[in-house]
């Protein structure tokens, strides 16, 4: 697909979708999307334009949880940043990762610590945590310093006699 | 300790690599440190599969959540006396992430430690003095 603009194309594929197109440079454009659509423009980034999956990222602001999943076009070398802002505080976005097998992995990784849900995902259990993590507590989340500050020598030498206790059998 | 005890650590010390949550640089170097370019093997320290086999812990990372009851339980397995060796700055002190939400660590919180081998990773050179220090102390 080369000689192809990416940005005009979305644009011109998905006029509704699309809500604003940032520009930061020539090379690297951020698109908001609907996060209704996210499936479907991930999907024709990736199968109709044969653009690379990187990585998704995300991040919480105060508008909501910022998702972006980042694609490259790595002939043109330019990179396009989806970014769907979804409502807090129960984020909720379709997954991409039935389209894009390598988006399952770090979907799960943000489900775990910013507590996203992926609506679809093929195998949605805890990735990283522990597994005696408790349920609901999000630690990349805004809260959650203010609800679970920084453990004193104390209270850490609380889990470890907890765990002792308990033995490793 | 006996003297037959103390022979038998020194004679030929099997040294056992556990990663309780580091990022692996530090066990690149420990694998660095046995390779014929540094030849622990002169020492007569081998790398072995199993803790019920080893005279040495090798301990990277800080300690998690997850893996402290598997520190704990390694731990337990090793033939005892043995040398518990904490290598890089997160398994002597949790480095950069001392404080952070999974961290319960340092090692020397959880297992008795008898050397410390600092570095954000240490030179193998480091690793290998660690060992033969924690060698002579015996």
């Amino acid at each position: 697909m080369n000689n192809v603009d990416p940005v005009k194309t979305l644009q011109a594929k998905f006029p509704d979708a699309l809500r604003a197109v940032d520009e930061k440079s020539a090379s690297r454009v951020y698109v908001s999307i609907d996060p209704a659509k996210v499936t479907d423009v991930a999907r024709f980034l990736f199968e109709d334009l044969g653009a690379r999956f990187i990585i998704s990222t995300c991040v919480e602001t105060r508008a909501g949880m910022e998702i972006l999943h980042h694609f490259s076009f790595d002939s043109m070398g330019v990179i396009i940043s989806l970014r769907a802002v979804v409502p807090m505080p129960e984020p909720r976005i379709d997954s991409i990762a039935p389209i894009i097998d390598g988006a399952e992995y770090i979907e799960r990784e943000i489900m775990d610590l910013f507590g996203v849900e992926f609506v679809g995902h093929p195998n949605p259990v805890r990735f990283l945590l522990a597994d005696d993590w408790p349920e609901g507590v999000y630690p990349y989340r805004k809260e959650y310093e203010d609800k679970y500050p920084y453990r004193t020598e104390e209270e850490l030498e609380e889990v470890r006699d907890k765990v002792r206790k308990r033995g490793t059998k | 300790m006996s003297n037959l005890t103390r022979w038998g650590l020194k004679k030929s010390p099997w040294a056992f690599h556990l990663n309780t949550g580091s990022c692996n640089n530090c066990d690149i170097e420990i694998l660095d440190a046995l390779t014929p370019k540094y030849d622990v093997e002169r020492f007569g320290i081998t790398l072995i599969g199993s803790p019920r086999h080893a005279d040495v812990l090798l301990v990277t990372g800080v300690v998690t959540l997850q893996t402290l009851p598997r520190v704990l339980r390694v731990y337990e397995q090793v033939a005892k006396p043995c040398l518990v060796v904490a290598i890089g700055a997160c398994a002597c002190s949790c480095g950069i992430f001392d404080g952070s939400y999974h961290v319960v660590g340092p090692l020397d919180k959880i297992i008795p430690v008898d050397v410390y081998v600092p570095g954000c990773p240490p030179k193998p050179e480091g690793i290998i003095d660690g060992v033969v220090k924690g060698l002579a102390k015996l």
